[in-house]
């Protein structure tokens, strides 16, 4: 295992949550003449020649993401940092705003003059409290220190942070959705176009980027924009935070460059598989298709390599699942969660992922029936870009992946069925007073 | 909820046109709208449920699903939500197999919870879902009874039926005029848009999330507003149904008569649905410019009483002739708002045969109110600007109770003026001879010495103008309580002296009073009614 | 069959269906519900009156003008006045949703929408400690649901319940964001794996077992009255001036003119046979834009190209030749690019995309 320059974890475990302590660290120092003396677009240039790609998910790139935003409209410009981390296997953001939240408002400090930004707001998920109370406490010591608020550190630039409490949605990550519920409203996600950069909350220019994304930048800023590039692939630049959990030794937060080989990650930085051998690995969170063990023998990190693969490079939630599981009862956990996590808003994915997670559960009672995979495969193929957002395809896509890969899980709960092979009861007689 | 603000551009007349190309076929369509609207427009339906060109686009359905040629390739779109571009593609399910697919996916998804209780759905015949079915849908049933439904139910209405099956709430009371059967909410958000939106009330809303989603007031308060019965014209299932046509008759047995609602000046386009000469029901009929697709409580209930308390055609028109003829002193003609065009026309053909001795007296006493942007003007004399065009007076009510001494006979055609609560109006009392033409028994009539029925609004043919100016036809249900009973027109013009055979003639008559309806038939008015030009309305 | 089903039709001898329903108003029918027996318990609520007057204080009044200054819309603030609410009652009643709907300014219905939306709003009232278990996928493949069995069995309740003391309910929840302590809970708003020096604790690298569950309900047991406090929304900010226009705002709108004007970046200059060619990068709000090219010790201008232009071509460019450019947008003059030296056009192999 190299040694990775630590970009978002650097203050880790040093008590950084006081300003006095990130300040020892280093922390705020972007905040000064050099960044005062950037104009926007210079400040933009410099993302973007990072290749810094946006950490939620989808990887867009920041820099482009903050070009899009249309300047002197006359409307304020919002920066929401999308701090609803729900995507099973996702827990890096919980730490990062639990050990550094200093460093998420120098982040934003730096975005906001990059945008023009008055107002920022910090969209934590309701079960982060800890998250929300070690945020509130740094906002006020940063207060107090003149680095937010009216005219910072005597520039003409006023800026604000405001931490909001989501209440528990998942679909509340998703970019649109989360500035609905900023909004008050329910977290549904929005018709696009109009995209949140040129009408998003309350119609104004709005961008939406991850805590991660948001906390590389005061290394960024401090450091040369190739340093950061250089540490990752061509098209995609610098270190992201790995989270490793399921059967691994050491499951927890990991940084490391882009384009690490998995086996680099499971091995070395979280000490190996356990309890039995590996089965599959889930390289992007829960919703994205699993990669078996041969598979991932030669994948690497990155979004390229496994957008090639055929799943997602997602936020880096490298999920090991060992063999003594079988995959039916993980899809059936994926049912479960999607189904309950819809927003109920398009059709397919409001009745659909409940179907599939009804008929997921017979599977698993021991009522499975042959034709019941391609059932399922066949209406989770009705989700296919059809739907507003893309969770009905985060069941959709397992559950094709899952019954392509690991048919032999699925065959073995439905030969549990005696009646496995009785046909779809057919029309029963019906009561003849009426015919 | 999805951008609630965004209400779809529709096409008019004067869009321009551009050229698409639609399973691989150029075609011309307009240009500044959604592609679903486009479509209409050349000719291709599209199956939606939760798109509605008076309602901001949602766009949760995904039942218009059509595949769009983009730079990634063809991506299926949802047409409501697509707007036009010229020299896009289009592909719809008549080239493309993955766009039938698609449709009958959601289809499919779209009923996998709802009720299959058509048979006892008052909306059977008309449910959007059922059209979506035959039109897209089609699917053999491919599930196994033991994955259940999963309800839509509010958990306070959720019971287990007999069965074992937990089921929604039914025939749920949810404001006066409606019930709401939860179960067969397919959530398309309909009526919460047009709360929200239209009626500007948000009083509904849906509770919960994922297949948990139910259509709900808040705990405790009704539905209750003046347009709440539009939620039941939207809904495209059996959720919300009107507690007055609830069971009442089946749709299809149902004929309909498009014509105007004469109770407001702005004239709401309306269906009257009957069967068997009585109406069942009053639906708003689509008019871009004057009420779109909504109607009032008031216009929509109204229908109850049109076949109440009528006053029958009893006395023969001779006697009537010979009051007036007999009279020694002048003569008033009094009108009501809800006189067509051709009434007014026989009307004033009857005060020239009648020369200096009579004058036409018209108005309303009703309170008039300010317009409320939906579907009324607040003005209760509907066809004013008739009068005004006709070159009527139409707001003189109280010269005549000013001056009852000078006149010696009145008659009054469909005007309530005593029965409107305004005592100046009693001076009528006054004058000898009271002849009242009119459809109801209402209080003038009973205080008249002759009375005499006629048809009433809904029951004739002819046209009026609204309060913009637009000349809208009505078109006369088979629903007169008697056969004997007239139009007031024919009534007005044997008196006359000059009997009209029909409307029409009617109508031609007018136009020799009113230049701006010269050279119309009732063939070139539109069932949206004709702009009349330079209107003093 | 129940009774008012009965009564409304009858089957008759010639198979004819006769319909004598009674003469009454079809509302009025009975809810089906009640004949066959609600599902769920219907939640009572408190007397409006309590809980307005539970609401209506001056704290809470100070936390909402607060919370509404930030937002530009009341609306905005309608999740964090739900919490409020949440955090006097420990869960949401009807009257709490309406109220806070009156303080965001928005229809009741609205605010029940999103009440029922979002799953941490409780519509009913929860045992003093609230377990949270994840149940999804790390944990489950870490072994979640066999300690979730567990504690239904040492509480002896099930998943949604309340021990008849009020002391716990136990819930499942989706992602906690904790999946490297997986599986692990929340005990209220604590993250908990384990007890230690009389604090719930989530460490590194520890997860929640049988044991360590014990030892989390014991400390439950014992810290009924001095339950940790967490304020409901995390603290209070002070110094934050709010939204421009908000109510009890009095922040100002951003300056337009905060940053120094854009200066031209990425200057390059190429000769070849027709001179030099410029390119650069431009920031959309150039107004004007001069190209000066070095003579001696002085900067002469030599063009001006349009703000949109891509590329700018001096004839009597060649290679050594230094060049820069500066931009006004609007009013300000920005600072000259850095200074670019001519270089030898190379053979064009392939286009390289800015």
């Amino acid at each position: 295992m190299a040694e990775c320059v630590k970009v978002c974890t650097e203050n880790f475990g040093k008590g950084a949550q006081d300003i006095e302590v990130y300040k020892k660290l280093g922390g705020y120092e972007n905040i000064s003449e050099r960044l005062f003396n950037m104009s926007q677009f210079e400040l933009i240039d410099y993302v973007q020649r990072t290749n810094l790609r946006g950490r939620g998910g989808a990887g867009f790139p920041t820099g482009m993401k903050w070009s899009f935003v249309p300047r002197g409209t006359g409307k304020p410009v919002y920066i929401v940092v999308n701090a609803d981390e729900g995507e099973g296997g996702t827990f890096k953001d919980h730490f990062l705003m639990l050990e550094d939240p200093h460093r998420l408002i120098e982040g934003l400090i730096i975005a906001a003059w990059a945008l023009g930004s008055r107002a920022a707001y910090i969209y934590c998920r309701g079960e982060f409290l800890p998250c929300i109370e070690s945020l509130n406490k740094a906002l006020n010591q940063a207060y107090a220190a003149g680095y937010l608020g009216e005219n910072i550190c005597g520039t003409k630039f006023s800026f604000d942070i405001f931490v909001h409490r989501g209440a528990g949605a998942y679909i509340c990550g998703e970019e649109t959705a989360l500035i609905n519920s900023l909004e008050g409203q329910k977290g549904q996600p929005r018709l696009k176009p109009p995209f949140p950069a040129v009408s998003g909350a309350w119609k104004s220019p709005t961008c939406v980027n991850n805590v991660e994304t948001i906390m590389a930048l005061p290394w960024i800023f401090k450091h040369d924009p190739s340093e950061y590039a250089k540490m990752g692939t061509p098209r995609a630049g610098g270190t992201k935070v790995f989270c490793i959990s399921g059967d691994v030794k050491n499951p927890g937060v990991y940084e490391a460059p882009l384009g690490t080989p998995m086996m680099t990650m499971i091995n070395e930085y979280a000490g190996g598989v356990v309890g039995g051998k590996l089965k599959a690995v889930l390289p992007g969170g829960s919703s994205c298709a699993p990669l078996t063990a041969e598979e991932a023998a030669v994948a690497t990190m990155d979004y390229e390599c496994l957008a090639s693969m055929k799943t997602m490079f997602g936020s880096g939630a490298i999920i090991v699942i060992n063999d003594t599981h079988n995959m039916v009862d993980l899809l059936n956990v994926l049912g479960n969660f999607y189904s309950h996590e819809s927003c109920g808003q398009c059709t397919p994915c409001r009745e659909g992922t409940g179907l599939l997670h009804r008929m997921l559960n017979q599977i698993v009672a021991g009522n499975g029936h042959d034709g019941d995979v391609e059932l399922m495969q066949s209406l989770a193929g009705g989700f296919g870009g059809v739907t507003i957002c893309p969770l009905s395809i985060s069941l959709g896509g397992p559950v094709g992946a899952y019954s392509a890969k690991f048919r032999a899980d699925f065959d073995e709960y439905i030969a549990k069925n005696p009646d496995h092979a009785k046909p779809r009861v057919q029309e029963t007689a019906r009561p003849g007073i009426f015919w | 909820m999805s951008n609630y603000y965004n209400m779809p551009k529709l096409p008019t007349e004067s869009s321009p046109k551009v050229e698409i190309f639609v399973d691989d076929k150029a075609v011309m369509v307009p240009g500044d709208t959604n592609l679903l609207e486009a479509l209409k427009a050349v000719g291709i339906e599209t199956p939606h449920v939760c798109y509605h060109p008076y309602l901001p686009v949602s766009g949760n359905c995904r039942q218009c699903l059509v595949e769009q040629e983009g730079p990634r390739g063809r991506m299926l779109v949802i047409a409501c939500y697509t707007p036009v571009a010229p020299g896009m593609k289009i592909y719809t399910p008549a080239s493309s197999a993955r766009v039938k697919n698609a449709r009958k996916a959601t289809q499919e998804f779209m009923l996998v919870n709802h009720p299959l209780d058509c048979p006892i759905c008052d909306k059977a015949g008309e449910c959007t879902l059922q059209e979506n079915y035959m039109e897209c849908g089609q699917n053999e049933g491919r599930l196994r009874p033991e994955y259940g439904k999963n309800y839509h139910g509010n958990p306070a209405h959720q019971f287990v039926d007999s069965k074992g099956q937990v089921r929604g709430g039914k025939h749920v009371d949810i404001g006066p005029r409606i019930l709401l059967d939860e179960e067969r909410c397919v959530q398309c958000d309909r009526c919460v848009r047009f709360m929200r939106s239209v009626a500007g009330d948000e009083q509904l809303q849906l509770a919960g999330r994922a297949d948990h989603t139910y259509i709900t007031t808040f705990p405790g308060e009704k539905l209750d507003h003046e347009y709440d019965l539009c939620v039941t014209d939207v809904c495209p299932t059996g959720a919300m149904t009107a507690k007055y046509f609830r069971f009442q008759k089946r749709v299809w047995l149902l004929s309909h008569t498009p014509t105007i609602s004469m109770d407001d000046s702005l004239g709401a386009n309306i269906w009257i649905d009957h069967a068997d000469g009585k109406i069942y029901r009053v639906m708003p009929r689509c008019n871009p410019e004057v009420n779109r697709s909504w109607l009032s409580n008031t216009s929509r209930m109204a229908f109850q009483n049109f076949n109440k308390n009528r006053l029958p055609a009893i006395g023969g028109i001779s006697v009537m002739k010979d009051a007036i003829a007999s009279a020694s002193g002048k003569i008033a003609l009094v009108a009501g708002g809800e006189c067509t065009i051709e009434d007014l026309a026989a009307l004033r053909m009857l005060k020239e045969t009648l020369g200096d001795r009579a004058e036409i007296f018209a108005g309303t006493l009703k309170v008039k109110s300010e317009p409320d942007g939906i579907a009324k003007s607040g003005d209760p004399m509907a066809n004013r600007a008739g009068f005004k065009l006709l070159g009527l007076p139409d707001d003189n009510l109280y010269d005549l109770a000013q001056h009852v001494s000078d006149y010696s006979v009145v008659v009054c055609v469909n005007n309530d003026i005593i029965g409107e609560g305004n005592k100046s109006m009693d001076a009528i009392e006054k004058i000898p001879t009271r002849i009242v033409l009119s459809a109801f028994n209402d209080e003038t009539a009973s205080k008249a010495t002759l009375a005499f029925g006629i048809k009433h609004w809904s029951e004739v043919q002819g046209t009026m103008v609204n309060s913009l100016n637009i000349l809208q036809k009505l078109n006369a249900a088979p629903t007169a309580p008697d056969a004997e009973l007239k139009p007031a027109y024919e009534v007005l013009s044997e008196l006359a002296g000059k009997p009209f055979t029909c409307a029409y003639d009617a109508f031609k008559k007018a136009a020799e009073y009113a230049p701006a309806l010269a050279g119309l038939a009732y063939d070139t008015i539109k069932s949206t009614g004709l702009h009349l030009e330079g209107g003093n309305a | 069959m129940s009774e008012h089903i009965k009564g409304a039709v009858h089957f008759v001898a010639n198979n004819n269906l006769k319909f004598d329903r009674p003469d009454q108003p079809i509302g009025a029918l009975p809810d089906p519900a009640q004949t066959f027996g609600h599902v769920n318990k219907i939640q009572e609520q408190p007397n409006p009156k309590e809980v307005l007057e539970k609401l209506n204080t001056p704290e809470i009044k100070e936390r909402c003008a607060d919370l509404l200054s930030r937002y530009p819309v009341g609306q905005g603030a309608l999740l964090e006045v739900l919490w409020l609410v949440q955090g006097v009652f420990g869960w949401v009643p009807t009257e709490g949703i309406r109220w806070a709907a009156q303080v965001c300014g928005c229809a009741p219905a609205h605010a029940l929408g999103v009440a029922t939306f979002y799953t941490m709003y409780n519509h009913s009232p929860k045992g003093k400690f609230l377990l949270q278990f994840c149940r999804n996928i790390s944990c489950a493949i870490k072994g979640a649901q066999p300690l979730i069995k567990y504690v239904e069995n040492k509480l002896g309740i099930k998943s949604g319940e309340t021990t008849p003391d009020g002391m716990f309910t136990i819930l499942q929840v989706e992602c906690l964001g904790s999946c490297g302590n997986g599986p692990m809970m929340l005990v209220n708003d604590d993250f908990a794996t384990d007890v230690v020096d009389g604090q719930l604790k989530m460490k590194r690298g520890t997860t929640l077992t049988e044991a360590s569950i014990d030892r989390i309900i014991d400390w439950c047991k014992a810290h009924v009255n001095d339950m940790p406090k967490h304020d409901v929304l995390g603290g209070i900010v002070k110094g934050h001036s709010g939204h421009p226009g908000a109510p009890g705002a009095i922040a100002k709108p951003q300056v337009p003119d905060y940053a120094p004007p854009s200066p031209v970046l990425c200057v390059k200059a190429e000769a070849d046979e027709t001179g030099a060619t410029l390119t650069w990068k431009g920031a959309p709000e150039f107004t004007k834009i001069v190209v000066e090219k070095k003579n001696g010790s002085e900067w002469v201008a030599v063009g001006e190209p349009g703000v949109k232009d891509k590329a700018f071509v001096d004839a009597a460019g060649k290679v050594g030749d230094e060049y820069r450019m500066i931009a006004t947008s609007g009013e300000r003059v920005a600072k000259p690019s850095a200074v670019a030296v001519t270089t030898q056009k190379p053979e064009p192999v392939e286009e390289k995309k800015v």
